[in-house]
């Protein structure tokens, strides 16, 4: 124990003097809840507040109360070609005779179908194209001495179940995502440079020849990368706390707050985590004889925790994947961020599975440890 | 004292020891001395148990290593090659490390770190961070990393590689003071000078085997050449790989 605490000391040491190693964490930790802000703002204006639209009208003045009725709903005419949209309407010349005669008055919406950027404001203005021809059509029913609502067989009524919080889950649940991935960026370059960094300054084998076992070896540095790591989490969590209420959420009707009972619950269950991570990290860079080999290698691996934690994130996940290590935690942190209750089955077994994996890596970086092959690379 | 027991060692296709035997006493200098590719550093690297003989094996002050290594690697220092420096530690913090590592206490260690380093007048660049060192500097950290927990034996793979001669002496006076103090000392070499000068005792290696036991002067005689060098190339029956 007291060899594994030296060991400890001189990694930790040697990583916080590592610009390379500290600075790989810190971009992670302090960019990423930032850019997220920054993406969620711009989604938000385009979600909510939809901006006055300005369109052509031809004929404006043979349709005053279409365009009235339109402008009350934010769509007007605008000669002004750098606001304007390419959606023209064009009323019809017999358009006052038709509504007057109370046959269907031609109104031509004219617009590129094709081009992405206008689809939604073709669909707003059908929309109200539609609830405008409905309130005329019900007039004229009325006038006739006939009940408006004979025409309308169908009454349908959306109750939406979400709830402020669990809309805004689906986006917090990627808020959890780049948090759980923190943990494995945060300890990598520490894991390449404490194993492959160490065969390549040749102080492995120095290491190796004094009184000190490999499991002694293997813990002290797999603790080293772990507590990399859960600094990789605290520190995100800090920096989210305070990005995260910069976004005007109140638009969307919903709050996120990350709460410190929330920040304490992300940081256990990272623990396990980081553990995973910085096994996986080692094991896979003890086999890699230099720096670039174990980053090369390292970038593949990783990929298996982004996919599975990705895969929650998105939804496109079978239930299997709610009791896998990652996925299943990713999963419960965001029940938990929904305002529903902590599944804590899932979460301890998803976890211990987490433990067991790293706690198999360990031991086969133990065993591997002693082999000639893998120390002098021969 | 260091001995190994006959030996034998194949890595992939090389059979790099074959019924090695040599005992290194205390408060002796023993050379290893072989040409390039004799099994110098397989064999000093079987002794700190990093290799497993395949037959035979090597104990340290009685301690079979590959059945104790954890005991039988505290009664030894390693002087490598290459050093192992940590670039972005200082000596005083290298040296420190490896202390505690060999098992000395927290206060020990420190007491034991400022000792070696000032016996190596190593003051000066004690505090500086090891990156950007010379080779001399790096070679005295190495050394301070070697003895400061005073092991009984202590080994040093090809030593004066790159030395320049003020380092070389320093390196020489402490291995003299450390055979003074009776201490084992064992190194490997292929240098001829560096071994007439400093060895009581030549281990002559070659081919994974020693084909001569004996003080410089017993080496000549043995051989009726007047120089080491002419007797060493004798005994191993090629000038090969050999620096004089």
């Amino acid at each position: 124990m007291k060899r594994i605490m030296t060991m400890f000391r001189k990694e930790l040491l040697d990583a916080a003097r590592d610009k390379r190693s500290v600075m790989a964490g810190l971009y992670y930790a302090i960019g990423t809840p930032l850019i997220m802000c920054g993406l969620f703002m711009v989604l938000i204006n385009q979600l909510s507040s939809p901006d006055d639209l300005f369109i052509k009208i031809d004929n404006a003045d043979k349709a005053k109360d279409l365009v009235h009725y339109l402008e009350s709903k934010g769509v007007s005419h605008s000669d002004d070609a750098t606001k304007v949209k390419d959606i023209r309407l064009v009323i019809g010349d017999e358009y006052p005779a038709q509504m007057a005669k109370g046959e269907a008055a031609l109104v031509t919406l004219v617009a590129d179908n094709s081009d992405d950027k206008l689809q939604k404001s073709i669909r707003r203005l059908e929309a109200l194209l539609q609830q405008y021809s409905a309130e005329m059509g019900s007039l004229r029913l009325i006038a006739r001495g006939v009940d408006p609502r004979v025409v309308q067989p169908l009454k349908v009524e959306v109750e939406d179940q979400a709830t402020a919080d669990s809309k805004g889950g689906m986006i917090l649940g990627l808020a959890i995502f780049t948090m759980i991935y923190s943990v494995f960026i945060s300890g990598m370059n520490l894991a390449i440079d404490t194993s492959a960094g160490e065969r390549e300054r040749n102080s492995l084998a120095l290491l190796l020849s004094h009184p000190l076992s490999t499991r002694e070896l293997v813990w002290s540095k797999i603790l080293a990368v772990t507590s990399f790591a859960l600094l990789g989490v605290i520190l995100i969590l800090i920096v989210s706390k305070f990005a995260y209420a910069l976004v005007p959420w109140q638009q969307l009707g919903f709050a996120i707050n990350l709460s410190p009972s929330f920040m304490l619950l992300m940081f256990l269950v990272a623990v396990p985590i980081a553990l995973l991570a910085a096994s996986l990290q080692l094991s896979v860079s003890f086999m890699a004889k230099t720096f670039k080999e174990a980053q090369s290698y390292l970038t593949i691996v990783l990929f298996v925790p982004l996919m599975l934690v990705m895969a929650s994130t998105y939804q496109v996940a079978p239930d299997v994947l709610s009791w896998l290590p990652l996925s299943g935690q990713q999963q419960a942190l965001m029940e938990v961020v929904k305002g529903k209750e902590l599944p804590l089955a899932q979460l301890l077994v998803t976890s211990a599975a987490t433990l067991a994996i790293a706690l198999v890596l360990a031991l086969v970086m133990e065993r591997s440890l002693k082999s000639e092959k893998v120390v002098f690379g021969l | 004292m260091i001995k190994v027991n006959g030996l034998y060692k194949k890595i992939g296709q090389v059979q790099a020891l074959s019924n090695l035997s040599f005992e290194a006493r205390d408060g002796e200098i023993t050379g290893l001395l072989g040409p390039n590719g004799a099994g110098k550093t397989t064999c000093l690297r079987t002794v700190f148990g990093l290799l497993k003989p395949d037959e035979g094996f090597a104990e340290i002050d009685g301690i079979n290593v590959a059945d104790n290594p954890i005991a039988a690697k505290q009664a030894l220092g390693l002087f490598p090659d290459p050093f192992g420096l940590y670039e972005r530690l200082t000596p005083r913090e290298y040296v420190r490390f490896f202390a505690e590592l060999s098992g000395m206490e927290g206060a020990a260690a420190k007491d034991a770190t400022a000792r070696v380093l000032s016996q190596l007048k190593m003051e000066e660049i004690a505090d500086r961070r090891c990156k950007g060192f010379s080779q001399g500097q790096r070679m005295k950290t190495a050394l301070a990393q070697a003895i400061v927990h005073q092991p009984r034996n202590i080994i040093l793979d090809e030593p004066t590689r790159g030395l320049d001669v003020m380092s070389t002496r320093v390196l020489r006076d402490m291995l003299k003071d450390l055979r003074a103090q009776g201490h084992c000392v064992l190194f490997s070499s292929h240098v001829m000078q560096e071994v007439a000068a400093l060895c009581d005792r030549v281990i002559v290696m070659a081919r994974g085997q020693v084909v001569a036991v004996g003080s410089p002067a017993e080496l000549c005689a043995q051989t009726g050449h007047e120089s080491l060098e002419e007797a060493f190339i004798q005994l191993i029956g090629t000038d090969e790989g050999i620096a004089a």
